[in-house]
């Protein structure tokens, strides 16, 4: 009997385009938050990859109903992870998302159109924000999505970073920090306390002059600009000098990684950490228990484990991992701004078991991505107890205790 | 949802459903259909009129009696992941897609059941009976998005049927509702025992949405086995691993589960990145033996010893998890793997007597390889559950049409074998062309019989199972 292979194994096309990869086995559906959310199969993965696909061959014409399933996405990228067949999901949705910017045939609010072209100059956008963080640090910008704390008006991190570093002298690893749009204009202060921390745990740490927007913003919504951008960081990055460039938001962290291809690394933060013999804060007493929800963009995207128990133990907090951490919390970049209603009930969902921790604790959701930070915080309006968000960088970082804030 | 069209160019079916259920979410625009027009047999495109998600049973009373008075074929579907063609419009009409049922109603831990609605996840009955200690065993490979009622409409199967069969074993009653819109319970939570009259839930268990369409299930839950022991072994030829299965099948352990791969799959494994080792060109043989502790240690010495004397030289066994999952990853790795390397693949799962793998498996690859289609095969070996999966590309002209005349062949030499034509995937309209053959007129007849009393004129899932069960209006 013929039992060996035979060639006609690897007769059948060995690579397959990434739009037909996908064998429809459906193991991608329960991932999907917005089929959980809708009962929709073209709400799916494999339901908007056909209709991607029959608009690729000419079998339907792109509509509004195309249009609406292609919005519809969150873009979490969990249906990646579970995906037997490795569909590259994201990259076929970066490409429609492109095509209907190109057609015309995008809906994307003014708000994000604006900030999409105000990312491209740092300095502006910064200058710009001003305002919102001197209001912000007054405690004085009641909007949902914005929480807590207390960002630097004038100093930039690069400052920052350079003035620790001189103070402290660091001796460990050389590494490059993306401080980010949103994260250095409006959220400024845990940027600082990415640098305190990892200067206390004696890394080198600088911010290259001219770095770009990572380009994410412009992948979530398909809008032109994020090829230059990747050449910008390529040049400012690989002329650093580092072995690695980290960063503290999962989402930027990702598509960072695309850009650079590797040269130099890109890694999370916490995961870079989890590297190193992380200094262990002293230990918390009972108040507070941290739920740690894990990015989207982290686990999908960047495709880490999680973040690693080493780091997490180092808070000194008691911890647990939030329950379904790895479902997505219905930011999705922009998505929140964008279909709002299905962002707030994605997060319902997900936000329902802080109703159910005991009292006589203050549940922390703590996070390593800006939009999943400022999403929990939504929460606030819907969960009828006190919890806090914070960024698990923040809980390394006893200058950026609660009663700081 | 905001898009709508108007009114006068509405189908039907929609104005029957808008007038009957207002409130029921329809689609029926084109590029709302796409998504519906398959199962997991995506080389066969079947276009719905329309498709309907009902919130409640309420919502699909209404619209099952709108859509029967109007004289519309209409079908019931879950997660769509069957591989038989079973979930889609053969004739037109409006499916019922019951995602939004999916509410597991109750576990009663004392009476070992649970009460489910048909769009339950298997997964998520698994998780919230887990920590109870309990366990519902079919374990179908698409379980972490299948759903019940597809799981009792096609009496779905798994790895461990072995020794816990298959989801008809669990199935103490079933709620469904009927053509003229009634809704019926056969059996229930004391169903267990058999009915004081003829088991009617039976009827319905692998009925494939002809008879009725499922709102609710009662399930046996059994006791979580204690501690599992998971052994994997090559062989370097066919008839040391026949003899090995052979031997697990009748061993007084009754193994959970045995497992066979061809050195087809191996090969395929052993060339990816998901590569475990195994020697190429050998078959393997993965089996489970569960219960209490300090049975299952006892045991698995005998079991080890056996997998030896049939010709292993490496016998691997673990009972930690991480291990086990890693005896199991080459497994495990190949649905995808298939999927990585082709882009149609068409799987069948036809049960044979273990006795003639052999000669089956010297058809398939004779067939095969003169088509010059690819195949590798697995097996739910305890049960002769043979899963030949031919790699293909839909899109290059005959391919398709190769594959298929390969399918039919293997169906009658099935048949010649005194084997049957599904194991756990079911009909629906892929092998329906094969089943007058397979059983005969008279035994055909009968069993038309059935869906006659239900479904008298097949406006529940016409041209499934049966390819005479066509719809007339």
């Amino acid at each position: 009997m013929s039992q060996g292979p035979s060639q006609t194994l690897t007769n059948v096309s060995s690579a397959v385009d990434p739009l037909r990869a996908c064998v429809h086995c459906g193991l991608c559906l329960e991932a999907c938050p917005t089929y959980r959310l809708t009962g929709d199969e073209n709400n799916s993965p494999r339901g908007r990859l056909l209709l991607w696909r029959a608009i690729d061959e000419g079998r339907l014409q792109a509509d509004t109903y195309t249009d609406f399933y292609t919005d519809e996405c969150v873009g979490c990228l969990a249906c990646e992870s579970v995906c037997p067949a490795d569909v590259p999901y994201g990259h076929n949705l970066e490409i429609q998302r492109q095509r209907q910017v190109e057609a015309e045939r995008a809906h994307l609010d003014w708000r994000v159109r604006a900030a999409g072209v105000a990312v491209k100059s740092p300095a502006i956008f910064n200058l710009a924000l001003a305002p919102a963080r001197l209001l912000r640090s007054l405690s004085l910008l009641p909007h949902p999505m914005v929480f807590k704390g207390r960002p630097a008006l004038l100093k930039s991190t690069a400052e920052y970073a350079a003035d620790l570093v001189a103070k402290f002298n660091p001796t460990g690893p050389k590494v490059a920090f993306l401080t980010g749009c949103l994260m250095e204009a409006l959220f400024r202060e845990i940027n600082f306390a990415t640098v305190r921390v990892l200067v206390e745990n004696g890394v080198r740490v600088v911010v290259p002059r001219g770095q770009g927007c990572c380009g994410a913003f412009h992948e979530h919504t398909g809008m032109s600009g994020a090829a230059e951008l990747s050449v910008t960081n390529q040049q400012v990055f690989r002329a650093a000098d580092v072995e690695r460039v980290v960063t503290n938001s999962a989402g930027c962290g990702f598509a960072l990684q695309k850009a650079l291809a590797g040269d130099p690394p890109v890694q999370d933060v916490l995961g870079f950490l989890g590297t190193l013999d992380v200094k262990r804060q002293q230990e918390r007493e009972g108040l507070y228990k941290v739920y740690v929800d894990l990015p989207c963009h982290l686990v999908h995207g960047q495709k880490v484990d999680g973040i690693p128990d080493s780091v997490l133990d180092a808070t000194g907090y008691r911890w647990e991992l939030a329950p379904y951490a790895r479902d997505c919390c219905g930011s999705g970049g922009v998505y929140n701004l964008q279909k709002p209603k299905n962002a707030r009930h994605i997060l319902k969902s997900k936000a329902a078991f802080l109703e159910k921790v005991p009292k006589d604790i203050v549940p922390i959701v703590a996070t390593s991505n800006h939009v999943c930070m400022m999403q929990w915080n939504t929460a606030k309006t819907f969960i009828r107890r006190r919890f806090e968000v914070r960024h698990i960088v923040q809980l390394l970082d006893p200058a950026s205790s609660f009663d700081s804030t | 949802m905001i898009l709508r069209r108007s009114a006068e160019n509405l189908p039907r079916s929609v104005k029957v459903i808008r007038r009957t259920a207002p409130s029921c979410k329809v689609l029926h625009h084109p590029s709302q259909l796409a998504a519906y027009d398959c199962d997991a047999l995506s080389f066969k495109h079947f276009t719905p009129e329309a498709v309907v998600i009902p919130e409640n049973v309420d919502q699909l009373v209404a619209v099952v009696k709108g859509l029967a008075g109007a004289g519309i074929p209409f079908q019931p579907r879950g997660a769509g992941t069957s591989l038989s063609g079973g979930p889609v419009a053969a004739q037109g009409g409006v499916i019922l897609h019951l995602s939004r049922f999916r509410t597991i109603e109750q576990i009663d831990k004392e009476n070992r059941l649970a009460v489910v609605q048909p769009g339950v996840v298997l997964s998520d009955l698994e998780k919230a009976v887990k920590p109870l200690g309990l366990y519902y065993p079919p374990d179908p490979s698409t379980g972490p998005v299948c759903t019940l009622g597809g799981n009792v409409a096609s009496n779905s199967g798994g790895v461990h049927c072995f020794r816990y069969g298959v989801t008809g074993n669990y199935v103490l009653g079933v709620e469904t509702l009927l053509l003229d819109g009634s809704l019926v319970r056969f059996g229930g939570p004391a169903g267990g025992r058999g009915d004081w009259r003829d088991d009617w839930k039976r009827l319905f268990i692998g009925s494939e949405g002809t008879l009725g369409i499922f709102t609710r299930f009662w399930l046996r839950l059994i006791p979580r086995p204690e501690k599992v022991w998971t052994l994997r072994a090559t062989y370097r030829d066919l008839r040391s691993a026949s003899l090995a299965i052979q031997k697990l099948a009748t061993h007084p352990s009754f193994p959970a589960a045995i497992e066979f791969m061809d050195p087809r799959c191996v090969e395929l494994v052993e060339n990816s990145s998901m590569r475990v080792g195994l020697p190429k060109g050998s078959f393997m043989i993965l089996t489970e033996i569960d219960g209490p502790a300090v049975l299952v240690d006892r045991r698995l010495k005998s079991i080890a010893d056996l997998l030896q004397q049939c010709g292993s030289e490496d016998v691997a066994f673990a009972d930690v998890e991480s291990e086990r999952l890693a005896l199991w990853k080459a497994r495990k790795a190949l649905g995808g793997l298939l999927g990585k390397i082709t882009p149609n693949f068409l799987v069948q799962d036809a049960v044979i007597p273990k006795a003639v793998l052999g000669e089956m498996l010297e058809f398939l690859y004779q067939e095969a390889d003169a088509a010059g289609v690819g195949v590798a095969t697995i097996m739910h070996a305890g049960d002769g559950n043979l899963h030949p999966n031919f790699l293909f590309d839909a899109r290059r002209p005959g391919e398709l049409e190769k594959v298929e005349k390969i399918g039919s062949k293997i169906m009658l030499k099935v048949s010649e074998l005194g084997g049957t034509l599904s194991g756990e995937h079911g009909i629906g309209n892929d092998k329906s062309p094969y089943i007058e053959d397979h059983f005969g007129p008279l035994a055909s007849a009968m069993q038309m019989a059935i869906p006659n009393v239900f479904n008298p004129q097949h406006q529940l899932n016409p041209l499934k199972v049966f390819p005479q069960r066509k719809f007339v209006a």
